[in-house]
């Protein structure tokens, strides 16, 4: 593995217990994260995108929890760590920014606790009064006035909070930055905004982003690599240019072909046939293989592994790039 | 910048996706596996609910005697086998039994005055005179009853011969017995060995605790659902009625039932039930009364989410007509929780209903209720626990079957209602 | 002085101090909101005396019959009737109602003595506030304490546990809980009193009525273990039956305020668990959980009745019930009405205390 890599999760497998039985949210998953890089990761809703984010973490709630896989970031397997010192990690290493900035923060807190709460959780040397220097500094940074500091949350709109949001990662120095959803919630001039706001703070602060979407637009604008991520599997990663010009997974071109494009008129959207399967039973063989265009009898009886498919940083996981003899056919390899 | 796209709405987890699909048979079904605690609960406390519907049916069932009569001894503590009451007689004495004085006239007899002995001892005589009268025996047993303060006055007097025999209990006798030589005991005096015992033991006027808690589950029964029925029949209709037209009526019905519901219930009860005067229909108003807000305000809170969600604003679109959206889609989404709520309310009826009596407000003093002999238990407080202890076990599994019934069911039904 | 006022003056001073407190010290959008509060009451406080007033007149049953039981002859009843002017229309009848409310103008009582009802009031109820607060600092204290523990570490033994103690609790009829403590601790192990507020052998000058409080201001120890001792049995049962429904509810919140963003955000910051639960979880969940202590008056005061007349504690309950089998009605209406007016003050503290505990409120 080179040694750019900032994050690298190996065989990660995170289990729900449901009152059906397990379930498997995130199955046998291995990915990693260059530093310096924006890797946007989508999917569609419920395929273990967020739980692998919080996998990340290592703050996935009961009922779900992380059964076996190695998360290494800066030469440490987080999960050889003590809840303590993953504590340390947490907010100070890594920054998580969250879906819904409306219930993300205390609302008995004002801002300006929320900051001092979170600096001197990490740095227990800083005075109250640093913190809160420090604290006014970062808001100022974001483009909040600071006389609110010491205001409530609920005085402030959704794309202030989720300024708010982003400037409690920011004020501990966090080298990777997990944003889960971070844009959902907003409307769509403030979501420019907030991306510009994002593409800017990178570069200052040299930070890692995995930006967890479903929004193909947003990861478009501002990713370097995209994982498509289909039933807590990885389906394919590649460069975000390599991913859209020559899309290899079957799954990956029925996402990219949903999505309306504005240059077209009168298009007819692709939709995909079926329903995002049901992981307390998942299929057999290949995840995707009842919902494929192109299945053969070998999608279903064997499970497929992640091959290079185009180029270093092309890799898919299908069949069809495989060498077998009754592998199946797109028509185009 | 391309037109953000969002393939779905904001996700939520497949599995509680999956769990929300599967129909209420198979969550019974499969209520095991997937429920433990709750499932067993339910199953627990419906065998506690049938049971006791099954007893206030049948109290005899369960109940060995008239809970209106003295059958033992007073304050016989349970499980005590009470004492048995004895003939004393001379030793010289031709006598055997009671049957030996037969047409023999009347019998100078000795006996503590109001001791149980000396009714045992005149009831047996009137049953040996019976039996004796079904052959065709004109033979009788006459005493000449000469009632006396002590056991030892009756003890001396057989001593001195002034009488021919006596009777005292045997366990009172025991130490006396050395100081007069002449006297002996014949045996017990029905020719049973000891007295009946009695399960829970017996209380004041020696009636069964048993038998009283068997009939107190009836009344307490009879109280839970007819009050319940009572505050249902009436709130249901009401809060469908309020939530559906809204407007004025809704307004004024729900400003009363909101004071009504906010005055604590006990005391607007004790207030009802003192202006109409004891009777167990007085009680059951008296309750009904405070229960109707219960449904009222959980019915018409249904009612106006399901008249503004999205499928009923359709299904008016299309023309669909007001007793139709009614009937098809307010109704079956109240019933479910109007059945937890007819559960708990029966639980908490019975509750009342008990306080109501403890305090003397609710039936008639003699009544066989669990309210009532708590009350009158506690002034015998120091003398028998018993009377304290089991009434009150009765009233605490009554109500807590059916509030387990109406707590499992929330559960498996829905969960979402819990929170309200 | 009058005692009633004494009591009014004991625990109305101090609250009259925070309010004004609160009020200089809040901001402006606070003020508004105490000052709208406090005008709500009076309509609130006219609902439930209308509540009491239809309860006691309209439903069948006449008062009348039911003060002079069957020994009432017309002439007697008429002139009964006369005096307590009954025979005026309804509506004079509420107006007179409610202006005696606000001048706190009972009449007086039927019974015997004739006393007003101001008087006996003002004896009973220092003996109920005496019983009636420690229970409820006991229930909150426990009931919190127990809740926060069961819902932080779901499905631990806390957790079993709690939940059992509180469907028990919820079962048992308080005055049965009541008689069992009574037969434990007063009859079996002789460890404390069974009833009354005092041992009736021991003097002790009463001022406030308030006993705990007489025996401290006159230095009489002796009085002062007398009436804790007393104190203790009526305290517990109280205390624990209001308990169960402050666990159940301070669970369940805690639970979900547990599954809020917010308390995972403040995870993935790094902040220690501790603080979590006390500054995220407990604090967001203490909201919903004090706007419910308000319903919960209801049940507080249906308790104190009923462990009033187990322990025989000469407060309002035990009056309330010895007035309605005297067939007193003035005085039960006049107990009701008290009452009410507790719930109305009570309703109103706690929505003050929410306004200072949620900012959402405030501004």
């Amino acid at each position: 593995m080179s040694s750019d890599v900032l994050y690298s999760i190996r065989n990660l497998d995170v289990e729900y217990d449901t009152r059906l039985g397990g379930v498997r949210a995130v199955d046998d998953f291995s990915l990693d994260i260059q530093k310096g890089e924006i890797l946007g990761l989508v999917g569609e809703s419920g395929c273990g995108k967020s739980t692998l984010g919080k996998g990340m973490m290592r703050t996935i709630t009961t009922p779900g929890h992380i059964v076996g896989g190695e998360l290494w970031f800066e030469g440490v397997d987080l999960m050889t760590l003590s809840e303590k010192q993953m504590s340390g990690i947490r907010g100070n290493k890594i920054g998580m920014v969250f879906q819904d900035p409306m219930t993300s923060l205390n609302p008995l807190m004002t801002i300006v606790d929320h900051l001092t709460e979170a600096i001197r959780a990490h740095h227990k040397e800083v005075s109250q009064q640093a913190a809160r220097a420090r604290a006014t500094e970062m808001v100022a940074e974001l483009g909040i006035r600071t006389e609110r500091i010491d205001d409530y949350p609920h005085q402030f709109s959704g794309g202030m909070r989720q300024r708010i949001m982003i400037a409690l990662v920011l004020a501990l120095n966090a080298s990777l930055v997990i944003a889960d959803e971070p844009t959902t919630a907003l409307d769509v001039i403030v979501e420019a905004q907030f991306l510009d706001l994002l593409r800017g703070l990178r570069k200052e602060f040299e930070l890692t982003i995995l930006l967890i979407t479903h929004n193909i637009g947003v990861v478009a604008e501002l990713a370097d690599r995209v994982a498509v991520m289909y039933a807590g599997k990885l389906a394919e990663v590649a460069p975000v240019d390599s991913l859209f010009l020559e899309t290899k997974h079957p799954y990956s071109r029925g996402l990219l072909k949903s999505v309306p494009n504005i240059d077209v008129d009168n298009q007819e959207l692709y939709k995909m046939e079926g329903a995002p399967p049901n992981l307390i039973a998942p299929p057999s063989g290949c995840r995707f293989h009842p919902r494929c265009p192109y299945a053969v009898a070998l999608c279903a009886a064997e499970e497929p592994e992640l091959t290079t498919v185009s180029g270093e940083q092309h890799r898919a996981t299908c069949w069809i790039y495989s060498d077998r003899k009754d592998r199946p056919t797109d028509g185009l390899t | 910048m391309p037109d953000p796209v969002l393939l779905d709405a904001p996700p939520e987890e497949q599995w509680q996706i999956d769990l929300e699909r599967v129909g209420l048979l198979r969550r019974l079904l499969n209520g095991r596996k997937w429920y433990g605690v709750d499932w067993w609960m339910v199953v627990i406390s419906s065998i506690m609910v049938v049971f006791f519907i099954v007893i206030a049916f049948f109290p005899g069932l369960l109940a060995p005697h008239d809970p209106l009569e003295q059958v033992g001894p007073r304050f016989l503590p349970p499980g005590d086998k009470p004492d048995a009451e004895v003939l004393l007689l001379r030793v010289d004495s031709p006598i055997e039994s009671l049957a030996d004085l037969a047409g023999q006239g009347r019998v100078p007899t000795a006996v503590v005055q109001g001791a149980p002995s000396s009714e045992d001892i005149r009831s047996e005589a009137e049953r040996i005179t019976q039996e004796l009268a079904a052959t065709g025996s004109d033979d009788r047993i006459r005493f000449r009853i000469l009632r006396l303060e002590t056991l030892e006055e009756v003890l001396a007097a057989i001593q001195a011969g002034d009488v021919e025999l006596g009777a005292g209990s045997s366990q009172q006798l025991e130490p006396l017995m050395d100081a007069y030589p002449d006297v002996v005991i014949a045996g017990p005096i029905s020719g049973e060995k000891g007295g009946k015992t009695f399960l829970l033991g017996t209380n004041q006027i020696g009636q069964d605790v048993l038998s009283r808690l068997s009939w107190g589950a009836r009344i307490a029964l009879i109280i839970g659902f007819t009050a319940s029925i009572f505050s249902l029949v009436l709130g249901v209709p009401l809060g469908l009625f309020a939530g559906f037209t809204g407007g004025k009526i809704d307004r004024g019905l729900t400003l009363v039932m909101d004071s009504l519901y906010a005055f604590p219930g006990l005391i607007l009860a004790i207030a009802i039930a003192a202006v109409l005067g004891p009777s167990i229909v007085n009680v059951i108003v008296a309750i009904a009364v405070l229960y109707i807000p219960t449904y009222y305000r959980i019915v018409r809170g249904q009612t106006l989410s399901t008249k503004e969600s999205l499928h009923v604003e359709a299904a008016t679109s299309i023309g669909a007509t007001k007793t139709s959206i009614l009937r098809r889609y307010i109704f079956p989404l109240v019933i479910p929780s109007v059945a937890i709520i007819f559960s708990v309310n029966i639980a908490d009826a019975i509750l009342t209903g008990a306080a109501l009596s403890f305090l003397g407000l609710g039936l008639p003093p003699t009544t066989p209720d669990w309210g009532i002999d708590l009350a009158r238990g506690q002034e015998f407080i120091q003398r028998a626990w018993w009377l304290i202890t089991f009434p009150g076990i009765a009233v605490m599994l009554v109500v807590l079957a059916f509030t387990m019934l109406g707590e499992g069911l929330t559960e498996i039904f829905n969960p979402k209602l819990r929170k309200q | 002085m009058h005692p009633l006022l004494l009591t009014f003056l004991i625990f109305g001073i101090p609250a009259v101090i925070g309010l004004a407190y609160v009020f200089v010290r809040g901001s402006p959008g606070l003020r508004s909101y105490i000052v709208t509060r406090i005008a709500l009451t009076i309509p609130m406080i006219l609902i439930l005396a209308t509540v009491v007033f239809l309860v006691m007149r309209i439903i069948p049953g006449d008062p009348i019959d039911s003060a002079l039981g069957p020994k009432g002859t017309a002439e007697i009843k008429e002139r009964f009737a006369e005096q307590h002017g009954l025979n005026d229309p309804l509506a004079v009848q509420y107006g007179r109602f409610v202006v005696d409310i606000f001048t706190l103008d009972f009449g007086n009582s039927l019974v015997q003595s004739q006393r007003p009802i101001v008087d006996e009031l003002g004896e009973r109820l220092p003996a109920t506030l005496e019983m009636v607060i420690p229970a409820t600092l006991l229930a909150l204290g426990l009931g919190i304490f127990l809740g926060t523990r069961a819902g932080v570490r779901r499905k631990s033994a806390t957790d079993y546990g709690s939940r059992i103690f509180s469907v028990m609790i919820y079962a048992m009829p308080i005055f049965w809980l009541g008689l069992l403590f009574q037969l434990i601790f007063g009859v079996w192990l002789g460890w404390t009193p069974i009833a009354g507020r005092i041992d009736p052998q021991i003097p002790l000058e009463r001022t406030t009525n308030l006993l705990v409080v007489d025996a401290i201001i006159t230095g009489n120890w002796v009085a002062l273990r007398s009436v804790l001792s007393h104190l203790v049995l009526p305290t517990l049962t109280l205390g624990l039956v209001l308990s169960g429904v402050f666990l159940r509810l301070t669970r369940i919140n805690i639970i979900e305020t547990g599954q809020e963003d917010y308390v995972a955000a403040a995870r993935a910051r790094g902040i220690d668990r501790g603080t979590i639960t006390r500054k995220y979880s407990l604090k967001n969940a203490m909201i919903p959980v004090i706007t419910l202590i308000g319903l919960q008056v209801a049940i507080l005061l249906a308790g104190a009745v009923l462990t009033e007349t187990v322990f025989a504690w000469p407060g309002m309950g035990r009056y309330l019930i010895q007035r309605i089998l005297a067939r007193d009605f003035i005085a039960v209406q006049s107990v009701i009405i008290f009452f009410a007016l507790f719930v109305a003050v009570i309703s109103l503290a706690v929505d003050i205390v929410y306004s200072l505990l949620d900012p959402r409120v405030r501004y």
